[in-house]
């Protein structure tokens, strides 16, 4: 909250001035902006959708011209969300997708951020900028670009990898998860890189020295002394990305266009756009968002707490 | 872009696999309604402005190419209602619920004929019927049907999609078969192909494409949905459909088709390729034809769609309407336009001659001067042929609630399909089970 300590250290200069009331009331009106967004975009959307998981429209006869009643249903669109097969479906896919994609992910971008902090490569920046470049990149057009690389007569690399006998299908029921992880993985390692990179660029430099005094190698400060110097930076970055995962929607959908193995509820933010959006049905809807919020929420928890158990050890 | 083009581009048939996305979560689009009242007063600034000049402005969407021409015509003639047209590209079609909602919407917007019935029932559209009195007349039996529920209107049918068969002239000729007539022909051209070059399949199976499942649908007499005593039939797996399913399952388990997915550019490419020898679907596909595959000018020609046994029933995708939106401050008025637009001899002109639409009212099909040889196919005048198809159209296909999540249920299911996981005739009986589920569970009567 530095806005409130700045706002509490100008108020006590004109102090001898006046001690009216209207003093104190400057951290509100610094916060308000704040605040008036936040309830406006997050609390109060929130409580519509609560509002409308817990009720139901109900019509009658043909469902023409009658009035429709909107009642109380209690959790019946949660329990309903529960025993949907496709969106348990999407939940389990989605947590596949990251157990995969995360720890893929993360991986080399710790490996590039160690790389790029080293001395061992040469124009540092260059190659920085080409490995975040692709986050620059919108979502949707990443997608777009990686979906013609996969479809096997306008792809080059499909053609490349035929010439030497090996004939993928990156657009089968089975590969098409990670196709999509790949694009993922493309597009966001870059920017993990740069958090990891900037966490390593805080490390003081005479820790490296002593290291090398005593002996270490390069390999061995990487493992025994950045890594753990930066464990929070990876930790966030994790966070981040289990996030991210769990709201995966744009490249599975742009894939849709490209192969049916996408399935129109293929993860939970997918089904939740087609049951709200396609299908019309808001209050079951909002029971799905909640439920994935829930499942996001309890997951960013546990991986917060695991990363407050590793502090407290070290 | 071949792939954002032709997603765009169906002139006739917008109900296809998304591309252009929005990420929308139920939270977002709840956050997006609450501040879009910003824009709606807006509007009522440029309304009120607008009556001081004693004119009112309509808001316009849709995504019939060059209809900015019909609506400047428009204008210059009816300088009291000015027509403000925005075009619709990919699935933005998606967004006008919500917008409706949220006060934001356009007073009048096209969409496809079979979501009109969830918007009648969500009531984001306008009863016309006083402001379109004895317009029925000016439009086809069943393009007007569509747009008449529980004996009220709701909106101006635009265009149909009546089914033909294009084909390769050059890839026939090349090896000696004669075009199909009927399904059966057509399943014993696919074997004489494969065995002549087993690159070369009769047709495609696209399991992301719904037209090409409800054309014939439509064609073997089925329809969807029904209406009996206030109540609603739903017969998705029903004779007729199974009819098609039995079709449908002898060409995949043959390999009498290649599966693909349409509107790709692996699709184009087998085009291109000529891997595919004939394309059975709607009057709004030739211009797309054209546009994806201009090195094949000339090696096509248009044939009626073949026909199941003992009928000469052509199949329709069904079409596009014109509606008055909720919240619109002039109904009468948009009334007045879209009536104009799709029965006007000069709006229906701006429809067929720009616009590529087959078009729901007579006057396009009684209009001679519509009908021009056509190169790309051999100087044919294709037109004489669709319109011929629109006359054989079963009537009697009925709109209804929740098409939308069918379609994904159907298409889901056609893709298990395609990899050997699922059969037509399974894949219609859960989608059949699932709409009536879906039906009962809003509280909709079901029979």
């Amino acid at each position: 909250m530095s806005v409130a300590t700045a706002a509490t250290s100008t108020s006590a200069r004109p102090r001898r001035r006046s001690r009216g009331g209207g003093q104190r009331s400057a951290p509100y009106v610094f916060l308000a902006p704040f605040i008036v967004l936040f309830v406006g975009f997050l609390i109060v959307p929130i409580g519509l959708a609560v509002w409308n998981s817990l009720h139901t429209v109900q019509r009658s006869g043909l469902g023409f011209g009658s009035s429709s009643e909107t009642a109380f249903t209690g959790l019946s669109n949660y329990t309903d969300a529960l025993t949907n097969p496709e969106f348990l479906d999407g939940l389990g896919r989605v947590l596949l997708f990251g157990a995969v994609q995360v720890p893929v992910m993360l991986a080399l971008a710790l490996v590039l951020a160690l790389l790029f902090d080293s001395a061992a490569v040469k124009f540092t920046r260059f190659f920085q900028l080409s490995v975040f470049l692709p986050y620059a990149v919108p979502a949707v057009v990443a997608a777009l670009l990686w979906g013609f690389l996969y479809q096997p007569q306008v792809s080059p690399i499909v053609d490349a990898l035929g010439s030497v006998g090996i004939d993928p299908d990156f657009l089968a029921p089975g590969t098409v998860l990670w196709s999509i992880a790949n694009v993922t993985i493309w597009s966001v390692t870059g920017v993990n890189m740069i958090i990891i990179f900037s966490a390593l660029q805080t490390v003081p430099r005479e820790i490296y020295e002593a290291a090398r005094i005593d002996g270490a190698g390069e390999i061995r400060t990487a493992l025994r002394i950045k890594m753990p110097m930066i464990a929070p930076a990876i930790i966030l970055t994790a966070l981040f990305s289990v996030i991210g995962t769990l709201q995966l929607f744009n490249e599975p959908m742009v894939m849709r266009s490209v192969t049916s193995n996408v399935s129109s509820e293929y993860t939970p933010n997918m089904m939740i756009f087609s049951t709200t959006t396609q299908g019309g049905n808001i209050n079951l809807g909002s029971a799905m968002a909640i439920l994935l919020g829930l499942v996001t929420f309890a997951l960013s928890v546990a991986v917060s707490a695991a990363s407050n158990r590793r502090g407290g050890k070290r | 872009m071949t792939l954002l083009h032709s997603l765009n581009a169906g002139a006739g048939y917008p109900a296809r696999t998304s591309l252009r996305v929005v990420a929308v979560v139920s939270a977002a689009t709840l956050a997006l309604a609450a501040c879009g009242s910003d824009d709606d007063d807006d509007d009522d600034d440029d309304q009120a402005a607008a009556d001081d000049a004693g004119s009112v402005t309509l808001e316009y969407w849709g995504w019939v190419p060059n209809v900015e021409d019909a609506v400047d015509d428009w204008n210059e003639a009816n300088p009291d209602i000015q027509v403000n047209f925005t075009r619709m590209t990919g699935d933005d079609g998606d967004k006008i619920p919500s917008a409706v909602d949220a006060g934001t919407g356009p007073d009048i917007a096209q969409m496809s004929q079979h979501q009109l019935p969830d918007f009648v029932i969500n009531e984001r559209v306008v009863d016309i019927s006083d402001y379109v009195a004895g317009a029925e007349d000016l439009f086809t039996e069943s393009s007007w049907s569509a747009v008449v529920f529980a004996d009220a209107v709701y909106g101006v049918p635009q265009d149909s999609g009546p089914a033909a068969m294009m084909y390769r002239t050059d890839i026939f000729e090349e090896h000696d078969i004669d075009v199909p007539a009927t399904w059966t022909e057509y399943i014993e051209a696919g074997r004489e192909l494969q065995q002549a070059d087993p690159d070369v399949y009769i047709g495609q199976f696209s399991p992301n494409e719904m037209g090409l499942w409800y054309q014939d649908m439509v064609q073997a007499g089925g329809s969807w949905y029904g209406i009996e005593d206030d109540a609603w039939t739903l017969s998705i797996n029903d004779e007729a459909s199974q009819r098609v399913a039995e079709k449908w399952q002898t060409l995949v388990d043959d390999g009498l088709v290649k599966t693909t997915q349409m509107w790709t550019p692996e699709y184009w490419a087998d085009i291109n390729n000529g891997n595919i020898a004939t394309i059975t679907y709607a009057a709004w596909f030739p211009a797309l034809l054209k546009e994806n595959a201009a090195d094949l000018a000339g090696n096509w020609a248009v044939a009626p769609g073949p026909t199941f046994e003992g009928s000469d029933a052509a199949g329709d995708t069904g079409g596009a309407v014109t509606s008055v939106m909720a919240g619109a401050e002039h109904p009468e008025e948009a009334a007045e336009f879209i009536t104009w637009l799709n029965s006007s001899e000069e709006g229906v002109n701006h429809l067929v001659t720009g616009g590529g639409v087959f078009p729901a009212a007579k006057i396009g099909l009684e209009n001679e001067d519509l009908v021009q040889p056509d190169d790309y196919f051999g100087g044919q005048e294709i037109l004489e042929v669709y319109k011929e198809a629109a006359l054989k159209v079963p009537g009697g296909n009925q709109e209804g609630p929740g098409y939308q999540l069918v379609q994904n249920d159907i298409l889901d299911g056609f893709a298990d399909v395609a990899n050997g996981d699922a059969t037509f005739s399974s894949v219609l009986d859960d989608a059949q089970e699932g709409a009536v589920e879906r039906m009962r569970d809003q509280g909709l009567d079901v029979k």
